[in-house]
């Protein structure tokens, strides 16, 4: 009989979480990706994502594109990087439909910088980023993993300017 | 942005046509007072694309634009007919509308309850006794947009009633725009709503330019040229040779193509390749144009219809300019109709890895932008050069092409901008 998650747990895994990607650990934030998970910013989350464009809708190995592309390929929208720091808060745990299964709500608070050279259209302009959470986390192997990650901005439907950080 | 016409100066000389060193002048990513020229000699002026059909598919159905910089509403009234109607009460200026999108019977103007038919028709006003009887509503709808036309669902409105019809615009771009249709077998598209947007502290002609640049491929996007590498999809060698092949095409009125040559072989082209891997794609194709067609229609184009349009393989892009240093960017998905529907949710995937604010593409376009625009500022210098390919393209029924890297959609652009800049000035004066 699979363990349930307990709030405290959640947080702390939550807290991880925030930490690795502020800390720009991005191939330790995928491995806490289940095989078959999704992350997913919604422009409408409503809308069924068979029949629109999202934000980001990365299946496993479009995550894994995600994250290879940041961390091996020369980009330039994140050079110079994003600074973030990442606040977590207002946790709730509830049952999945699967035993093996939780659901997480949580909210986020994203604060986002590039910094440069004095002057630099785009850059040294610090970005608040609110969203609502919903994780979906699944035990495998005696370890809690993300089956689901979707992040609805405040603004998910406004123009956006550079969201290659990972939201 | 008050600033009075007459005080708007001569601007068609920022752009010099020279036959060896085209080139634009910096300020004109920069000046405010040029910007407010551009939206009265070139948005109020030309035809400006507003959305598509399906966007306003049933009566009482409307979205809200913005043309140049005046706000709109896009509506279909009972008649079935579209409207383009100035946002703006008769009454005190207020809007009638506020929200992006929805479905209405009528307008209301929120500050004394004047309420409009989707057709501007003025229905009443609050305690309408306090204007005389012989108050002749006909007069006080709101105003439509100079001229409204469509072309195979795609509306465009001109805020002028001068000036050469949307046909005549169209003429030079029109067999690409044809040929874009093509990839439906019935030759239609539906625009699957919400779009994508970004914005970008840079000057709208910055995007312009860029969505039919193949200069830039190689450098700007060698990061997903990579990504296709991992997904072994393509090695980087054969995206880059890929990029040499087709052409760019300046047209006349502004529009310009960036072309990569079409093939009826499922390795080559993307509708070659969906129509062998989906058997009733292919027959309905095959129903409905010959291989010389389809060798056209698999031909892969982001088409520029000046000033404000591209049409890419997977959406419409729309280009609200804001101010001199702030863009808008909508990029409208549509699914091809008639096709199956995998083929059409992989293009929406296909669609998101690559382009919208959080894509392996975009943003790196975006980047340059902002580093164009920082740069400019530098008036030591004082000209942008537009000259790649002058010494090599050719001028072949009446379309100047030259290789897949040079800049002959960008010349024809600022041919049509310092044209109708220079029309504006002779008009205002």
């Amino acid at each position: 009989m699979p363990e349930r998650l307990r709030a405290e747990e959640a947080e702390r895994f939550l807290f991880a979480e925030a930490r690795l990607l502020d800390e720009r650990r991005f191939e330790e934030w995928e491995a806490l990706f289940a095989d078959d998970a999704v992350y997913w910013l919604p422009i409408d989350p409503d809308k069924d994502p068979s029949q629109a464009v999202a934000i980001i809708y990365d299946d496993r190995q479009r995550l894994h594109e995600r994250v290879y592309r940041l961390t091996k390929t020369p980009v330039l929208d994140q050079n110079p990087p994003s600074r973030t720091i990442r606040f977590v808060s207002n946790v709730e745990v509830a049952d999945g439909e699967r035993a093996d299964e939780a659901v997480v709500h949580c909210r986020q608070l994203i604060a986002e910088m590039r910094p440069g050279g004095p002057g630099q259209e785009g850059l040294n302009a610090p970005r608040l980023f609110a969203a609502r959470c919903q994780y979906r986390l699944r035990q495998v192997g005696g370890a809690w993993k993300i089956a689901l990650k979707q992040v609805v901005l405040l603004t998910s439907d406004e123009p956006q300017y550079n969201l290659s950080f990972i939201p | 942005m008050a600033v009075r016409e007459e005080t708007l100066g001569s601007y068609a000389g920022l752009v010099a046509d020279d036959p060896r060193e085209f080139r634009v002048h910096g300020s004109i990513y920069t000046d405010p007072q040029l910007f407010v020229a551009e939206m009265q000699r070139i948005f109020e002026r030309c035809w400006v694309y507003v959305g598509h059909e399906s966007e306003v598919s049933a009566p009482g159905d409307y979205k809200t634009v913005v043309v140049g910089t005046q706000p709109l509403i896009l509506t279909r009234h009972e008649d079935g007919r579209i409207y383009c109607l100035y946002n703006r009460c008769r009454h005190r200026g207020a809007v009638v509308c506020r929200q992006e999108r929805g479905h209405s019977n009528f307008f209301r103007c929120r500050y004394h309850n004047w309420v409009y038919a989707n057709n501007g028709a003025l229905i009443g006003m609050a305690q309408s006794t306090g204007y005389p009887d012989d108050f002749d509503r006909r007069a006080y709808g709101l105003v439509p947009a100079a001229r409204l036309e469509s072309y195979r669902g795609m509306l465009f409105v001109n805020l002028s009633d001068r000036g050469p019809g949307l046909a005549e615009h169209l003429a030079p771009v029109r067999r690409y725009i044809d040929y874009w249709f093509g990839r439906s077998p019935v030759e239609e598209i539906e625009v699957c709503l919400p779009p994508h947007r970004y914005e970008y502290p840079g000057n709208w002609k910055l995007q312009a330019e860029n969505g039919s640049d193949g200069y830039h491929g190689n450098y700007v996007h060698l990061s997903w040229q990579r990504v296709l590498a991992l997904a072994r999809e393509s090695t980087v060698e054969e995206t880059q040779q890929y990029r040499q092949a087709g052409c760019t095409r300046g047209l006349a009125n502004g529009h310009g193509v960036l072309e990569r040559p079409g093939s009826l072989n499922p390795n080559s082209s993307w509708t070659a390749r969906m129509m062998h891997r989906y058997p009733a794609y292919a027959e309905a194709m095959r129903a409905r144009f010959s291989d010389e067609e389809l060798v056209e229609i698999s031909a892969r184009r982001n088409i520029f219809v000046f000033p404000n349009l591209y049409l890419f393989e997977t959406h419409c892009r729309v280009i609200v300019p804001r101010a001199p240093d702030r863009t808008e960017v909508h990029l409208y998905v549509y699914a091809l109709r008639g096709v199956p529907d995998a083929i059409n949710e992989g293009r929406f995937r296909g669609h998101e890895r690559f382009f919208g604010p959080a894509g392996f593409g975009t943003p790196d376009d975006i980047e340059v932008f902002t580093e164009v625009q920082t740069g400019v500022r530098a008036r030591g210098v004082e000209w942008n050069l537009l000259n790649r390919g002058q010494h090599r393209e050719r001028f072949e029924a009446g379309e100047w092409i030259g290789h897949t890297t040079d800049e002959a959609p960008q010349r024809s652009l600022y041919r049509q901008w310092r044209r109708m800049m220079a029309d504006g000035e002779r008009a205002d004066a």
